[in-house]
């Protein structure tokens, strides 16, 4: 073993998930085929047990155990619900380092203006380093890109002012926040069901107050 | 928090994959070598990101394997120092507080990293912070708790990364002492930890600084209401 480069590019918690999820669901889709062809065999009334070629089981798809652990736990952690990842998407992302140009930030804080998304004066200082003389009132700027960045659910953003937008990551993220499957896309069948939660969360809100 | 290393290895596939495309092997392979581990000096291997290059497969003497030589990019976990991480509190003790990420747990803040005035109470096992109080270091502990900020466990935390430390595990050559072989106690450290702090303005729980705006909002709201 060789290391090259230790840090050849850095990449942002988005296409980490992305790239885990992708992943999963390539490992899921391969159990499944593997299972379908396993059923067939049996059908047809070969022994599954010795597939012809001499390979592998075929309904045996390795996954090593670490790899499995590790990224079930970065899955877990990446689309928590306190973290913006459930609202993002790439072309957003794209679209906001590009809006970031001008503000003559570093690589490394707009990294960080992407993975932490923030929302409130006090999260963008303690990315940006000596915020004040820096940026100055071109602050609010920097919060509405990333404000822009950031898909919303409709069902949060109809929801009464003083609620929806006071807590808006923790609401939208709750429905999906460990299923990764349908999380990809956020139009069609799952809308409903996210408009449920929503309510639901919202009359637990009013209960508490 | 992550980022893409380029490694460059020999892998062994089995005959018994030949029979699928080789980079999927190959890629396998690597992902059961490296996957959950940490390499000195390059951080938390989380995943194989692409192959860059992969020679022809050799078979060598002895075995049936083919061997494949491979540059490859890895995903990996090191944050860089000063980045800021959320974080969940995994346990407090007199020293400090341990976090965790999930896949990651080897995050610590210690005492000097947290925002001062600080003090631990045992009888909770949670670290709190005393804004605004004028009590001295050794009078925290008489404080009303509800005016205290804990530090509980489980909370997410925002937290900057200060330093971070590997620690090669590798056993020396055996000791021996006049003749007999000296066992060394095990020591269980870390390979690979951080050390974070707290010590800021919008660093800690998140609670505490959402509440701050919220609180700040409300005040702007019935300000709105009393001028209506």
């Amino acid at each position: 073993m060789e290391v090259v480069n230790p840090r050849a590019a850095l990449l942002s918690n988005y296409e980490v998930l992305s790239l885990l999820r992708d992943l999963e669901s390539d490992h899921l889709a391969r159990t499944k085929t593997a299972i379908r062809i396993k059923k067939e065999e049996e059908a047809s009334g070969l022994n599954s047990n010795f597939p012809a070629g001499g390979g592998k089981d075929p309904t045996v798809v390795e996954v090593s155990e670490n790899l499995r652990t590790v990224s079930f736990e970065a899955i877990k952690y990446l689309s928590a619900e306190y973290q913006p990842t459930a609202s993002q998407t790439p072309e957003a992302i794209t679209q906001l380092i590009k809006s970031l140009e001008p503000y003559d930030l570093t690589k490394a804080e707009k990294l960080q203006i992407v993975n932490l998304a923030p929302q409130q004066h006090i999260e963008l200082y303690v990315i940006v380093e000596e915020l004040e003389d820096r940026l100055a009132e071109r602050m609010e700027d920097v919060m509405s890109h990333v404000q822009e960045s950031l898909v919303f659910d409709p069902a949060v953003i109809s929801a009464p002012l003083g609620q929806g937008l006071a807590v808006p990551k923790k609401k939208e993220n709750r429905n999906n926040g460990g299923d990764w499957e349908v999380d990809e896309e956020y139009a069609g069948d799952e809308y409903d069901d996210k408009g449920e939660g929503a309510g639901v969360d919202g009359d637990l809100d009013m209960a508490d107050d | 928090m992550f980022n893409l290393a380029i490694l460059k290895d020999k892998v062994a596939v089995h005959p018994s994959d030949f029979g699928g495309p080789p980079e999927q092997a190959i890629i396998a392979e690597l992902n059961k070598k490296y996957a959950n581990r940490i390499l000195h000096d390059v951080g938390l291997c989380i995943c194989v990101f692409d192959i860059t290059e992969a020679g022809e497969g050799k078979v060598r003497y002895g075995d049936g394997f083919l061997w494949y030589k491979v540059v490859f990019r890895m995903v990996i976990f090191r944050p860089f120092q000063s980045e800021v991480l959320l974080a969940k509190v995994m346990s407090s003790d007199h020293n400090g507080i341990r976090l965790s990420l999930g896949f990651f747990d080897d995050i610590y803040v210690p005492v000097p990293y947290l925002p001062l005035p600080n003090a631990f109470d045992p009888n909770e096992r949670a670290h709190f912070w005393l804004p605004n109080s004028e009590l001295k270091q050794n009078e925290l502990l008489d404080s009303p708790t509800v005016e205290r900020m804990w530090i509980d466990k489980g909370e997410v935390v925002r937290v900057r990364v200060e330093a971070d430390e590997f620690y090669d595990d590798e056993p020396g050559p055996v000791k021996m002492a006049d003749g007999v072989q000296v066992v060394r106690e095990v020591q269980s450290r870390a390979p690979f930890t951080i050390t974070a702090s707290m010590a800021e303005q919008g660093l800690g729980p998140t609670s505490w600084w959402s509440a701050a705006q919220i609180a700040e909002d409300g005040a702007e709201d019935d300000a709105a209401m009393d001028e209506g």
